[in-house]
């Protein structure tokens, strides 16, 4: 697994060539980041049952309710429930860090935010080889679109993660520790375009500095 | 060794609980401790098909019954734990727990006892500090809660499983042994790299656990028995305590959920365990009464293998063990004595600097920080455990709480997470009365002064007379003879020449003779002398060559560093010189490219703008000689910070850069701070302000960046911390008389306490200020709160400051 520097540095919105003592800075962070701190996921695949009010996981009473649920699950049979966490190893490493150098910590900070998505994405690829026929959406999360952030809990709930990753969903629905994901992935027998893209699909979108200027971040 | 105090033979735990009720029909995710209502005769027939299993122990319907975990549901802790203990006790009447007798009920000496019934106790849900926001002292409260009605409903013991977090329980095992007469099992779940999710280890686990009086102690659930056996074996030589292995039933299918070990599979995997020590056997997740049976008719003639403890002195956090086993430095950094900076951080109560000056001494190598607050206007009582939680939550080396003050102790050892060290006792008895049974409740090691009522015996025969006391007594108090450590005492040879070499020799005798540990406050030796580093180093050599462990030095000073580097060459504990290599590697290339002279022509504010900390430091000093330091920080700093921030805004200079400034300012603003110290002057200070992220939001960087920024341009913070509730920060205003009030939110979810923060305090007869920033909000929701200012970055917010103070 590898961290892409690029990620870190647009969350820092750095554009274009970073300084080279910046660059090399972040590099460092992230180099102790990786040797240190492994990401860490559970993931557990249902049956999707389409409803009339959200896309159903057989056996869980769970139902994923909103367009971007019903747009992203329309082909599939199945979806994966995936929980992904740098764990409480990163939050000491941070820790330590604000107390050492605040300008490392923030890097530190964006790097880990990296780090987690990069787990996802090995996740993803444990799931694509696990079911060689099948076909991935794009991953979608509780709290972005239109898909309550309340079913962070329930996620987190039907994949054991507290017990399991040591993850825990706070009364206002926040992830402890912080660097942790919980997604949605459908399986299909198609091929699946990318859905969810764009600024359409952002909760950022107020405030983004980069839509005031007319850009978009590229996610 | 005596483990026979609870049983003679193997005893067998129950298996899984959950799993057999998913197997029943149950849906996943529920709360199973409803059932005790709901269900009752189910979960009677489940115990019923563990005790006819063979199982000796069964763990009652309790995992999730805490006040936090029940929260939602209306029953009350008390409900909840009788109606599950009266049920296991229903299911366990009548039966035969058969084989050796378990000494659960030390009245009850008949030979047929009935299947016991244990209260399970597992984790509460939340995190408790510093990684969540869960005080320990109200983890301690919601466990004793448990525990006493658990007490109350009959069960026979207590078991505490499942924990991740060795602080978490700490708490429990502390509510258990002070509220009940239960005995106590503690299991923890490990990951394969040998640490939970929180970063335990085994031997600290072990260390921490049996210092605090747990009666076995295990592990349980996260794996198979298979990936738990190497752990289990690490565990038995750690601990002199009876240990339990209740794994999984190997690992979960993704695909199904499935465990992927049968009974057979289960059993030839943990059966080998009786080898390595282990002697309560039990399943956790994916096991069922068929996994007991066939455990427990493989283990029906087997006797319990000897077991092969390492005795060694230890101490820990809960990250970092530190056996004692060769030359450990402790840092003395941490303490007021002579240190005005230091002083003045104690009575501000800034525990940012003292976190600073630990993280300095694990930078430079030490091994266990010495821990002292005691200053004339210091509470020491109410001081000690906040700066042991601060230090803590960032630096992960073992702490020595250095006091005279028992309750001091008493105070820092109860939120301490891990095997700490106290400094120190001597040989008058009062004290060690006093001191030894705290040492011994919270499992700590203890300094042992050689003195006494009548002082500082000049001989060193009279020294380890009173350090042979001093072990007896700590004996008797149980305290075994490892964590037994003796301070010989440095004189100054100036004063005391011949005392240098009494000194010497009774750390040779206390080695020797007592076998015990040996610490020195070295640098003490060379008071009075020119070059003083050089006779301290010596004597530290001498010492370390004569039998001395624990050297209490200086980290920073690198010329000791270096000597205990060299000197584990010399004694070949430094294996390969392995470590003294890798030191002097790293240092070879860096004195080669060092500048040559420092920056002729780099001005202050070059230094700030480019973030070099030192030599803003350094030329801080310099100008001081010139001008005061008022004008410094309004004349030269602030406009530094500045040209920083207008190039971060223009896109020029990204956060990092802006944060180095801010440190490089913070090196300035201790130079002066440490220059009105001096004078006794009153420090600069432009303003106060509080900082907070709101109820509900545990994100903190965001904040911490923008204090960080705000104090370097001089204004005074009120860091609440985060989740904090509206009524702290409005109290923190109206006590402190605050103008102006910092909110952060990072999630949607968290807002609504932002705006009912924001409330509050516009309800107050002097309103201050509010400027609120985070993710989420946006200008327009911060006016429709009622904020009076938005910021979206920690520039902006020094622009507001200087608003509302007028500077």
């Amino acid at each position: 697994m590898k961290l892409d520097l690029s990620e870190p540095l647009r969350y820092l919105g750095v554009r274009g060539e970073p300084d080279p003592g910046l660059y090399a800075e972040m590099s460092a962070v992230a180099d102790r980041l990786t040797q240190t701190v492994t990401p860490r996921w559970v993931w557990r695949v249902f049956h999707v049952k389409h409803m009339f009010d959200g896309e159903g996981l057989t056996g869980t009473g769970l139902v994923l309710t909103g367009e971007m649920a019903r747009k992203m699950l329309a082909d599939c049979s199945q979806a994966v429930l995936l929980a992904c966490t740098l764990g409480a190893g990163f939050e000491t490493l941070l820790r330590a860090e604000q107390a050492r150098s605040m300008a490392r910590a923030a890097m530190l900070d964006v790097c880990g935010s990296a780090w987690v998505e990069a787990g996802c994405d090995e996740a993803e690829q444990e799931i694509s080889a696990r079911y060689p026929g099948l076909y991935l959406t794009d991953r979608f999360s509780p709290g972005y679109g239109d898909l309550p952030l309340v079913l962070q809990t329930e996620i987190c709930a039907l994949l054991d993660a507290q017990r399991r990753l040591g993850v825990q969903v706070t009364d206002s629905l926040l992830m402890n520790p912080t660097k942790s994901v919980t997604a949605v992935i459908g399986l299909s027998d198609r091929p699946q375009p990318a859905r969810i893209r764009g600024c359409g699909f952002c909760n950022l979108r107020e405030s983004c500095q980069y839509r005031k200027e007319g850009k978009t971040c590229g996610a | 060794m005596e483990l026979d105090f609870l049983y003679d033979g193997i005893v067998i735990l129950d298996g899984a609980m959950g799993t057999v009720l998913q197997q029943k029909g149950l849906p996943p995710g529920g709360k199973p401790e409803l059932l005790n209502f709901t269900q009752p005769d189910l979960l009677r027939s489940v115990y019923r098909e563990y005790i006819d299993a063979g199982s000796n122990i069964i763990y009652a319907n309790t995992f999730g019954a805490s006040a936090p975990k029940l929260a939602s549901t209306g029953h009350s802790v008390d409900e909840v734990v009788s109606a599950a203990i009266a049920i296991a006790k229903e299911a366990a009447a009548g039966t035969d727990a058969g084989g050796p007798s378990l000494g659960l009920r030390p009245n009850d000496r008949s030979d047929s006892l009935p299947t016991a019934v244990a209260l399970d106790m597992g984790p509460l849900g939340e995190l408790l500090e510093p990684l969540g926001t869960l005080p320990f002292e109200r983890a301690y409260e919601w466990f004793k809660e448990v525990a006493v009605a658990g007490e109350k409903a009959g069960a026979d013991l207590a078991v505490i499983e499942t924990m991740t977090d060795l602080y978490e329980a700490k708490a429990a095992l502390l509510a258990v042994k002070e509220n009940t007469n239960l005995p106590v099992f503690v299991t923890m779940s490990f990951e394969q790299n040998g640490r939970t999710f929180t970063g335990c280890t085994i031997a600290s686990m072990a260390r921490t656990l049996e210092g605090l009086g747990a009666d076995a102690i295990g592990l349980n659930c996260s794996l198979g028995p298979d990936l738990l056996a190497p752990l289990l074996k690490e565990l038995c030589e750690n601990t002199r305590l009876p240990v339990i292995a209740k794994p999984n039933a190997g690992l979960p299918d993704p695909a199904t959920g499935a465990y992927d070990m049968n009974p057979e599979d289960f059993v030839q995997a943990l059966a080998p365990c009786l080898d390595v020590g282990v002697t309560i056997f039990g399943g956790c997740c994916g096991t069922s009464p068929e996994y007991i049976r066939a455990l427990s008719k493989a283990l029906e003639d087997k006797m319990p293998a000897p077991r092969t403890y390492w005795s060694t002195g230890f101490v820990c956090s809960a990250m970092t063990p530190c056996a004692l086993d060769g030359v450990r430095v402790i840092g003395e950094r941490v303490n007021p004595t002579g240190k005005k900076r230091f002083q003045q951080a104690l009575l501000e109560n800034d525990l940012d600097y003292i976190l600073d000056v630990a993280v300095q001494q694990e930078d430079a190598g030490a091994d266990i920080l010495d821990v002292n607050v005691g200053f004339p206007g210091v509470d020491e009582v109410a001081m000690l455990p906040r700066v042991v939680k601060k230090i803590q939550s960032a630096v992960s080396l073992p702490l020595q709480l250095d006091s005279s003050n028992p309750d001091a102790l008493e105070a820092g050892l109860r939120v301490y997470n891990g095997k700490a060290a106290v400094n120190s006792v001597n040989g008058e008895r009062a004290v060690l009365d006093r001191i030894l049974p705290i040492v011994k409740k919270y499992g700590a090691s203890v300094v042992g002064l050689c003195l006494d009522e009548r002082g500082i015996p000049q001989t060193a025969e009279g020294r380890v007379a009173i350090a042979r006391r001093i072990l007896d007594a700590a004996l008797s108090y149980g305290i075994p003879a490892e964590d037994v450590w003796i301070d010989c005492l440095t004189l100054t040879v100036s004063a005391q020449q011949e005392q240098a070499q009494e000194t010497l020799k009774a750390v040779r005798m206390v080695r020797e003779e007592l076998g015990l540990q040996v610490v020195l406050g070295v640098s003490n030796i060379s008071f009075g002398l020119p070059n003083r580093p050089l006779v301290t180093q010596n004597f530290l050599i001498q010492a370390m060559a004569a039998g001395l462990t624990l050297p209490i030095i200086n980290p920073n000073q690198r010329d000791m560093m270096d000597a205990v580097a060299a000197f584990k060459v010399l004694s070949g504990e430094d294996a390969g010189s392995r470590d003294y290599i890798a030191r002097f590697a790293d240092a070879a290339p860096a004195a080669k490219t060092a500048p040559a002279a420092p920056g002729k022509g780099l001005t202050l504010e070059d230094a700030i703008i480019r973030g070099l900390e030192g030599d803003a430091g350094r030329l801080a000093k310099e100008a001081l000689q010139s001008q005061d330091e008022l004008s410094l920080v309004e004349g030269r700093l602030i406009p530094a910070l500045d040209k920083v921030g207008e190039d971060y805004e223009a896109g020029r200079a990204f956060l990092p850069q802006l944060l180095s400034a801010a440190q490089a300012a913070q090196a300035v603003f201790d130079v002066i701070k440490a220059s009105i110290a001096e004078k006794g002057g009153a420090p600069v200070k432009k303003g106060k302000f509080a900082i907070a992220t709101v109820k509900g939001d545990i994100h903190d960087i965001g904040k911490n960046i923008v204090r960080t920024v705000m104090e370097n341009y001089g204004y005074e913070a009120v860091d609440l911390g985060r989740d904090v509730p509206p009524e702290v920060i409005v109290g923190t205003v109206k006590e402190q008389n605050i103008g102006l009030v910092g909110l952060s939110a990072l999630m949607t979810t968290t807002l609504p306490a932002m705006e009912e923060t924001i409330k509050q305090l516009k309800a107050l007869p002097d309103p201050p200020a509010v400027w609120v920033g985070g993710a989420v909000v946006t200008p327009e929701y911060a006016k429709e709160m009622g904020a009076d200012y938005y910021a979206k970055d920690a520039r902006q917010s020094v622009e507001i400051a200087r608003k509302v103070f007028g500077a």
